[in-house]
């Protein structure tokens, strides 16, 4: 298995968008935190905000697009066109014939995506929170701990959340797009919250429960609750990805 | 070893392949010919675990190939275009593919140096014409220096060098004692380098054999051909 792990990291790594994901993902919030600094420290002072636990944190959503790109390109990539000369042909068949059970071919997927995005979470979230430490230290104080692993936690479940959904789309442009306008422009969860309070359950609106503390939110869930719903939405996309995935012809 | 035996294999309610039976053996360079629509790459792609057949078995060996652990030691397949994602640079590509089946990068750079693409190698798959694309698959497949190679149409694309080149490789390896199942729809490629050949059309296997029976009375392996699918075809080539 690890060689199969180490074998997805090299294929992943070998893609010029990896690395818009990896590069864009890990330096939006810190840059976010850094740019917003003048205008945070002003309202500070006017008052007109009082509760900063969520400095640093807050940030880390913009740049949830690495995540997402990574999951996304993760499957997509073994479905694009190999080029004009063969349309049909795709990575995809070089990728099963090396490894043809689909299942062991899946959780090594799974796991490079984790190990990736895991660890880009957790260096941004340690850039964005120093960084506020830094620009507003007398004002902010470091999260606990359990906060900060949430947040890491949601970019993981986030990454997974893309990946199960182009696992059953096999094209990468229409769950990017989607997700992409959802997290940044408009986002069509956070409207719905106004409509029912059911809305509040959708995977990504919860799972920023699991770390945020002041966004404003219809109904009361508890960060082991956020996590838990956002884990269950994660594994039944998996599921029906991974089963799709096992039975389809390439 | 190569056995394939009474696959069928139905797509989008229409049935492409009927009993399809037959056998590529170690030492020979075996033809599977055919018009395009015959057959071939869908049979190459149940042979290899890419798709599935409502029934029978395809086995390499005597296992199915989804069975094989580290498959690229025992099998090296080329399909259609390079396998390479096209913003990936060739070597980047075999490095991943060494590393799924445990192979050394430094068989990288020996499989580069064999189909003569070390000069390539730092660079994208998508702008590599097709004759490189093809050389580029071919590598993919001699990574693990495979006892089985499966090619379907290796040919195409190919400088009139680049056949001759691939011509005798393969007969080469056929030699050494591995087993060459290579598809095409140019008989008189096959004519040149097959030991044994099975000709398909319309998903039937319509004769196998060694080279001189299928040719049988006729002039050449392409009036046998003719002849032996022209019945009801009206040339659709």
């Amino acid at each position: 298995m690890v060689r199969l792990v180490r074998a997805e990291l090299r294929k992943l790594f070998g893609l010029p968008t990896a690395w818009v994901g990896l590069v864009l993902g890990t330096l939006a919030a810190p840059l976010i935190v850094l740019l917003n600094a003048p205008y945070t420290r002003r309202a500070i002072a006017a008052g007109t905000v009082t509760d900063t636990s969520d400095l640093g944190l807050r940030e880390l959503g913009l740049g949830l697009i690495g995540p997402m790109i990574l999951g996304v390109i993760m499957v997509s990539s073994e479905y694009t066109s190999t080029g004009p000369d063969s349309p049909g042909a795709r990575q995809l068949t070089t990728t099963l014939t090396a490894v043809p059970d689909r299942r062991r071919l899946l959780t090594a997927k799974t796991t490079a995506l984790v190990l990736v995005v895991a660890a880009q979470a957790a260096v941004t979230a340690t850039a964005a929170l120093s960084l506020a430490e830094v620009l507003h230290g007398d004002h902010t104080s470091m999260p606990a701990a359990a906060r900060v692993a949430g947040a890491i936690l949601y970019w993981t479940l986030t990454a997974l959340l893309a990946y199960a959904i182009t696992l059953i789309t096999r094209n990468g442009i229409v769950p990017l797009t989607f997700l992409i306008i959802n997290s940044a422009v408009v986002s069509v969860s956070y409207l719905l919250t106004k409509v029912t309070d059911l809305a509040a359950y959708l995977p990504d609106i919860v799972g920023a429960r699991m770390f945020l503390r002041t966004a404003d939110f219809p109904v009361e869930i508890s960060p082991l609750t956020a996590g838990l719903v956002m884990t269950a939405w994660v594994a039944a996309l998996l599921a029906v990805g991974g089963v799709l995935f096992h039975r389809r012809d390439v | 070893m190569i056995t394939i035996d009474r696959v069928s294999k139905t797509k989008s309610r229409t049935q492409i392949l009927y009993d399809v039976s037959f056998e590529a053996r170690p030492g020979r360079v075996t033809g599977f010919l055919g018009p395009n629509g015959a057959g071939k790459t869908s049979t190459l792609r149940i042979l290899l675990g890419l798709d599935r057949p409502q029934s029978g078995t395809a086995l390499i060996c005597g296992r199915p190939y989804r069975k094989l652990d580290r498959p690229l030691t025992t099998v090296g397949a080329l399909l259609d275009g390079s396998g390479a994602h096209r913003a990936r640079k060739a070597r980047a590509h075999l490095r991943w593919v060494a590393a799924s089946n445990g192979l050394p990068d430094s068989r990288v750079d020996e499989v580069l140096e064999i189909v003569g693409l070390t000069g390539a190698a730092r660079k994208r798959a998508g702008r590599f014409s097709l004759g490189m694309s093809r050389r580029l698959g071919l590598a993919t497949a001699l990574l693990g220096d495979p006892e089985v190679l499966v090619l379907d149409e290796p040919v195409n694309g190919l400088d009139p060098a680049g056949i001759r080149w691939i011509r005798e490789f393969l007969k080469d390896s056929a030699a050494q004692g591995r087993t060459v199942l290579l598809s095409s729809h140019l008989m008189g490629e096959l004519a040149e380098i097959a030991d044994d050949v099975i000709v398909i059309d319309k998903g039937r296997v319509v004769i196998q054999g060694r080279l001189a029976e299928v040719t049988g009375g006729h002039r050449t392996l392409e009036d046998a051909f003719l002849a032996l699918t022209a019945a009801d075809s009206g040339g659709s080539w």
